[in-house]
C-alpha cells in the first residue's frame, strides 16, 4: 500500500518536473494567486519523531488552518549543504530550507530578509539568545529564523571516573588531563575526534583554542592571529592530552567513530552531541545509566567555550510568494506549534528563544541541562570574526583541526602553527 | 587446456593454496558483512568476545531494513536506473563503435580522440555544471536525472570495449550481405550485431555494475527518499546524525549484491569471452 | 573462441530501389557520420558543455550563490601555493600507482591460478566478482569495522597471542591509513583485473605452450616469453580503466576517512568536493578538479607509450 502511494508521488514528481520544463520552454508565467503549497527542506533529524511530527502534526494543522499544503522534504546528513547549494545556484527547488553553521552568510543573496518577522517572533518569545543573532544576522539583516542549537558536550562514564577518584567532572582542561591520565592507565582511555568528520572534531578543538585565549582571526575578520603564544600553549596541551589520555586511532576518526567506541565501552570520555546518551538509553541501558554530560572545561583564561551548531529556517528568494512563506514561519514559531516540536526532540535542539529557558522539555532529562547552559558560551568556528566566506573555507579545509592533529601525530608546535598561519593567510587574503 | 596430472601436493600448492588465499581476501569482508548483519547490537558493540562468531543470531536488522526503510523501492530504482542507462549507453556505444571500428571516413581519428578524451574528464569537475543543467531541465530529484547523466560515464567505456570486439569480427559476412543488396543499416542489424552478443554482454555487465554503484551524482541529484538508489539511500537513511545503523547497512550491502552476483554467474562465461576477443586481436 | 561457424542467414535481398537519398545515406562517410552524430551530441551536451563550464568556473572567483568575477589563473596560483594541494597530489599518485600495481600483480596471479581445471569453477569465478558488484559505499562501511583496532581480526589475533595491545591503528596512523585505503581499493578492483586477465589467458592457444615446452623453456620462461607478451593488450586496457577510476576515486575516501588524518588520505576528488561544496568556493573547487586532468593524461600517455600493443 505504502509503495503504491510512493510510486504515485514519484510519478507526480516526474509530471511536475516535465510540466515546469515545458512551462519554461514556452515561457508560461507562474500563477500569481496564493500558492497551494510550500516546500520546506530539512536535513533528516537524528531524532526520528522530530521529522514525523512535522509531517504528521504540523503540516496537516497548517493545511486545516489556511488551506496551504506544506511539503516536508528531508535530505541526508551531510548532503543538506550540497542540496542548498544546488537550489540557490539554480534558483529552483524548495521554498524554505533549514540551514546551519554560517550558511546565512554563504547564501545571503539568495535568502529573503526576514528581519521583520524575526523581531516579531523574538518579542513574542521572550527575546533571542545572543548566539542566534551570531548565526543569522548578515550585514544587520536577519536572513533566517533561528530554531535550535545542537550542542556538543562532554560525554563521560560517571562510574569509571569515580573509580579513579574523580567525583565531579573536572572544571578545567588540566583537571581533565589528570583524570584522563589515570583513566587511560586503568584501561579506559579518552576518545576525542581528531580526524576529518563533520563536527565532533570542531566541537572540542575550537573551544579548546578559545579557552586558551587564542583565535584564528581578529574580530575585524581580516587579521590572522593564529601565530600567537596562546595558540602554542593550546597546541602543546592538546599534544599532551592526546598522548596521555587517548589512542592513536582518534587521529583517523570521523563523527561515527566516537559514538561506536563509547557504546563499545572502549572510551571513558568524548565530546559529542546528545546522540550518545539517546542511543545508550535506548539500546544499551546499562551504559545509559552511567553516562554523564558536562560543559566543556575552562582554559587558563578562566573561560569555557562551546561550539555553536545552530539550525535555522530560511526562505529562498526564488520562492514565488515570499509573504506566504513568512506567514508560515510566524505560525510555525508560535509557542503553540514550535513548543510541541521541541518537545518530541527531547532537548536535542536547544531553543534560541528565552521563553523556553525553563520549559518542561529541560526537566524530562536533567542530564541535558548543560545544553541549555552552554548556549551562552557557544560560538561558531571562526569566532570572534563575524560569519564570512573565508571562515567556511577554513572549516572545509580543516585548518584548525589539522593543526592540532599534526601536533598530536608528532610535528613540532612551531611547524603546525606556521602551516596553519600560511593557510589562513591564503584563505583570508581576499577578506 | 592440457590437464597435467601430477601429485595431489603439487596440485594443492599450485591451485588450492593460492586460490584459498585469494578467496579469503576476497570473501572475508562478505563474511564480516554477514555476521554483522546477524548480530544483535549488544553483541556487535562487545569487543571482549571473539568477533568472528555470532552468539545470538537475529534477523532483526533485515526485518527493520525491509519494513522501516524504503529499501525495496531503492532496489527497484537502482535496477531501473542501471538497466535504462546501460541500454542507452550500449545503443550510443554501438553508434560510435560501429563506424569507428568498421568504416573509413573523414574525421574518424578526431572522433576517437574526442571519445577517448571524455574518459579522462574528472567527474568532480562535472558535477557542479551538471547540477545546473539538471535543474534547468527541471529534473532535480527524478530518476531521469541520473539516467541521463550516468551514460556520460558509461558511453566512452562501452564504445571502447565494443570497438575492440567489433574489430575482431571477420568482414566476409557483411560483404556478402552488401553484395546481396542489403543496406548498411540492415547489414549492421541483421548480420553484424547478432555476431557481437558476447561483446554486448561484457560491455553491458561493465556498465550495469558502474551504474548501480555510482555515488556522487546520485548523492547530488537525488535527495528525496523515494527516488534514491541503494548506495545513497542506505547512506542517507541508515546513518542518522553520527550514528550508523551497522546491522541494517550490512544487510543492505548483502541484499544489494548477492542477487546480482547470482545473475552474473550465468553470464560470466560470455563476459570473459566478450572482453578479450577484441583486445587480443586488436 | 575460434570456431563460431558462419551459418547465419544473410539479409534478405530486396529489389533494388535506387533513390538519391538512399544512395547518399549509403555512402560510407555519410552513414558513419549519421551514426556518430547522436551520441556525439549527447556527449557534447553532457560532458563537453559542463567541461567548458567547469573551465570557466575555474577562472573565476565564484562564491556559492553569488556572481563570480573573472580572476584569470589566480585559483591555480593559489592551488600552487597551497601545501595541502601538493599533499593531495602526492596522495593521489601514491594511491593510484600502488593500488594499480597491486591489482595488476595480484590480478595476474589470481588469473593464472584460476586458469586451471577445478571443481565449481564458474561458481568460484562469480563469487570472486562480488567485491566488484557490491555497492562500494556499503562494502567500505564493512571495512570500517574490519579496520577498527578494537574489532579488527588482525588486532584481535595480536591481542589474543599477547603480541600487541591494542595493535596498529589502521586509520589513525597516516601511513597505515593510506595503506588501508590502497588495500580496500585493491580488494575492490582485483576481481575485475583477474576475470579480465583470465579471459585473456584463455585465448592463448595451448599449442604455443607445447611448442615452448618442447624447446625446453621453463615455466618461468613460458610465462615471460609466451604468456606476458600475448596478454599485454589486455593488461593495457584493464590497467587504463583501473588508473582512470582510481585516480578520480571519491567514494572510498568519502566514507572511510574523509581525507584524514590531517589530509594524509585526501585525494583530488575529495578535496575538490570539500572546497567547492563545504567551503562554498566553486571556482577554486573547479580548479582543483581540473588540475587532476594533466597528470592523469600524462599517466595514460606514458602508459600507452610503454604498453600499447602495436597496431595492425
Amino acid at each position: 500500500m505504502a509503495n503504491i502511494v510512493r510510486a504515485a508521488s514519484r510519478r507526480d514528481v516526474l509530471t511536475i518536473s516535465a510540466a515546469t520544463f515545458v512551462g519554461g520552454l514556452f515561457g508560461a508565467a507562474r500563477a500569481g494567486a496564493a500558492p497551494q503549497s510550500l516546500t520546506m527542506m530539512h536535513e533528516s533529524s537524528f531524532i526520528p519523531p522530530y521529522d514525523a511530527y512535522f509531517k504528521n502534526t504540523l503540516a496537516p494543522a497548517y493545511l486545516k488552518a489556511t488551506g496551504i499544503k506544506i511539503n516536508y522534504e528531508t535530505t541526508s546528513v551531510g548532503s543538506q549543504q550540497t542540496r542548498v547549494t544546488t537550489a540557490a545556484e539554480t534558483g529552483n527547488g524548495p521554498d524554505m530550507t533549514q540551514i546551519g553553521f554560517n550558511w546565512a552568510f554563504l547564501f545571503d543573496e539568495k535568502l529573503v530578509d526576514v528581519t521583520d518577522i524575526a523581531q516579531e517572533i523574538g518579542k513574542k518569545g521572550g527575546g533571542w539568545h545572543d548566539a542566534a543573532a551570531e548565526a543569522c544576522i548578515v550585514n544587520g539583516k536577519w536572513k533566517a529564523i533561528p530554531f535550535g542549537n545542537i550542542g556538543q558536550l562532554m560525554n563521560y562514564r560517571m562510574d569509571w571516573f569515580s573509580e579513579v577518584g574523580v567525583k565531579d567532572f573536572p572544571d578545567t582542561w588540566d583537571g581533565l588531563l589528570e583524570a584522563g591520565t589515570k583513566l587511560k592507565k586503568a584501561g579506559h582511555p579518552f576518545g576525542f575526534e581528531l580526524g576529518h568528520g563533520f563536527g565532533d572534531n570542531h566541537g572540542w578543538l575550537y573551544p579548546l583554542l578559545w579557552s586558551y585565549g587564542a583565535r584564528e582571526v581578529e574580530p575585524d575578520g581580516k587579521t590572522v592571529v593564529i601565530d600567537a603564544d596562546e595558540t602554542a600553549r593550546a597546541v602543546d596541551f592538546c599534544r599532551k592530552f592526546f598522548q596521555q589520555t587517548m589512542e592513536q586511532d582518534t587521529l583517523g576518526w570521523t563523527d561515527v567513530s566516537n559514538n561506536k567506541a563509547y557504546l563499545a565501552e572502549q572510551i571513558s570520555c568524548t565530546n559529542n552531541a546528545e546522540s550518545i546518551l539517546y542511543i545508550a538509553k535506548k539500546d544499551f541501558p546499562d551504559i545509559g545509566k552511567v553516562t554523564g554530560q558536562a560543559q566543556n572545561p575552562k582554559g587558563p583564561t578562566g573561560q569555557r567555550f562551546h561550539i555553536l551548531n545552530p539550525w535555522s529556517h530560511a526562505i529562498f528568494t526564488h520562492t514565488p510568494d515570499q509573504k506566504a512563506a513568512k506567514d508560515f514561519m510566524v505560525w510555525l514559531m508560535d509557542p503553540k506549534q514550535v513548543g510541541g516540536w521541541y518537545d518530541v526532540a527531547v532537548s536535542y535542539y536547544a531553543p534560541f528563544l528565552h521563553m523556553f529557558d525553563d520549559a518542561p522539555l529541560w526537566h524530562a532529562e536533567p542530564r541535558n541541562l548543560p545544553y541549555r547552559d552552554s548556549l551562552a558560551t557557544s560560538h561558531l568556528p571562526g569566532w570572534p570574526a563575524p560569519i564570512s566566506r573565508p571562515q567556511s573555507e577554513s572549516v572545509a579545509k580543516y585548518v584548525v583541526v589539522d593543526m592540532f592533529a599534526k601536533a598530536c601525530a608528532g610535528k613540532s608546535t612551531k611547524e603546525v602553527i606556521a602551516d596553519a598561519n600560511a593557510q589562513l593567510k591564503q584563505i583570508f587574503r581576499s577578506a | 587446456m592440457i590437464v597435467q596430472r601430477r601429485g595431489w601436493t603439487t596440485r594443492s600448492l599450485k591451485l588450492w593454496l593460492p586460490l584459498g588465499g585469494f578467496m579469503l581476501f576476497t570473501l572475508f569482508p562478505f563474511y564480516w558483512m554477514a555476521i554483522t548483519s546477524l548480530k544483535p547490537n549488544s553483541e556487535l558493540y562487545n569487543r571482549k568476545i571473539m568477533p568472528l562468531i555470532v552468539y545470538h543470531p537475529t534477523l532483526k536488522h533485515y526485518v527493520d531494513l525491509l519494513t522501516e526503510t524504503n529499501f525495496l523501492l531503492w532496489t527497484w530504482n537502482t535496477f531501473l536506473v542501471a538497466v535504462v542507462s546501460t541500454a542507452i549507453s550500449l545503443v550510443f556505444g554501438v553508434m560510435l563503435a560501429y563506424p569507428l571500428a568498421r568504416m573509413r571516413f573523414a574525421g574518424a581519428a578526431l572522433i576517437s580522440f574526442a571519445v577517448a578524451a571524455t574518459y579522462l574528464v574528472p567527474q568532480p569537475l562535472l558535477f557542479i555544471p551538471l547540477a545546473d543543467i539538471i535543474n534547468q531541465l527541471g529534473l532535480g530529484d527524478t530518476l531521469t536525472s541520473v539516467i541521463l547523466t550516468y551514460p556520460t560515464l558509461l558511453v566512452p567505456f562501452c564504445a571502447w570495449l565494443l570497438m575492440g570486439y567489433f574489430r575482431s569480427v571477420p568482414h566476409e559476412l557483411e560483404d556478402a550481405a552488401r553484395i546481396d543488396g542489403a543496406t548498411r543499416l540492415q547489414t549492421m542489424f541483421k548480420v553484424f550485431l547478432p555476431l557481437c552478443i558476447p561483446g554486448f554482454i561484457s560491455a553491458g555487465i561493465f556498465a550495469f555494475t558502474l551504474a548501480q554503484n555510482e555515488f556522487l551524482y546520485a548523492l547530488i541529484f537525488l535527495t528525496q527518499t523515494d527516488v534514491r538508489t541503494v548506495p545513497v539511500g542506505a547512506i542517507s537513511e541508515l546513518v542518522k546524525g553520527d550514528v550508523f545503523y551497522w546491522g541494517q547497512l550490512m544487510a543492505a550491502a548483502l541484499l544489494g549484491s548477492v542477487p546480482v552476483a547470482i545473475i552474473y554467474s550465468f553470464f560470466v562465461e560470455h563476459y570473459v569471452a566478450g572482453l578479450t576477443a577484441g583486445a587480443v586481436k586488436q | 573462441m575460434s570456431a563460431s561457424a558462419p551459418t547465419l542467414a544473410a539479409a534478405t535481398p530486396r529489389a533494388p530501389r535506387r533513390s538519391t537519398f538512399r544512395q547518399w545515406t549509403e555512402r560510407e562517410g555519410v552513414f558513419s557520420w549519421l551514426m556518430v552524430i547522436p551520441p556525439l551530441l549527447f556527449l557534447i551536451a553532457l560532458v563537453g558543455y559542463p567541461f567548458v563550464y567547469g573551465i570557466w568556473l575555474s577562472l573565476q572567483d565564484r562564491p556559492v550563490a553569488r556572481a563570480g568575477t573573472f580572476v584569470g589563473l589566480a585559483n591555480f596560483v593559489a592551488d600552487w601555493k597551497d601545501p595541502v594541494f601538493w599533499q593531495v597530489t602526492q596522495n593521489t599518485f601514491v594511491y593510484t600507482i600502488a593500488a594499480t600495481l597491486l591489482k595488476m600483480v595480484g590480478g595476474l596471479a589470481l588469473a593464472l591460478v584460476m586458469n586451471q581445471e577445478f571443481k565449481f569453477k564458474n561458481t568460484i569465478r562469480a563469487l570472486m566478482l562480488l567485491p566488484f558488484i557490491v555497492p562500494t559505499v556499503l562494502s567500505t562501511i564493512a571495512w570500517m569495522w574490519i579496520l577498527d583496532p578494537a574489532f579488527s581480526i588482525i588486532n584481535w589475533l595480536l591481542r589474543y597471542f599477547a603480541i600487541a595491545n591494542p595493535g596498529p591503528s589502521w586509520l589513525g596512523n597516516p601511513d597505515l591509513a593510506m595503506l588501508s585505503l590502497i588495500i580496500v581499493n585493491t580488494w575492490r578492483g582485483l576481481p575485475f583485473y583477474a576475470i579480465t586477465l583470465l579471459a585473456g589467458l584463455q585465448t592463448i592457444s595451448p599449442d604455443l605452450y607445447e611448442a615452448a615446452t618442447i624447446d625446453g623453456a621453463s615455466a618461468w620462461h613460458r610465462f615471460r616469453w609466451v604468456t606476458l607478451p600475448l596478454l599485454r593488450p589486455v593488461i593495457f586496457i584493464v590497467t587504463m580503466f583501473s588508473v582512470i577510476f582510481t585516480f578520480a576515486d571519491f567514494q572510498l575516501v568519502y566514507v572511510l576517512t574523509r581525507g584524514g588524518p590531517a589530509n594524509a588520505t585526501h585525494l583530488y576528488a575529495t578535496y575538490a568536493f570539500d572546497v567547492a561544496m563545504g567551503g562554498g568556493q566553486l571556482g577554486m573547487g573547479a580548479s582543483i578538479a581540473l588540475a587532476m586532468l594533466p597528470p592523469l593524461a600524462l599517466i595514460i600517455f606514458a602508459m600507452s607509450l610503454y604498453m600499447k600493443p602495436n597496431k595492425t
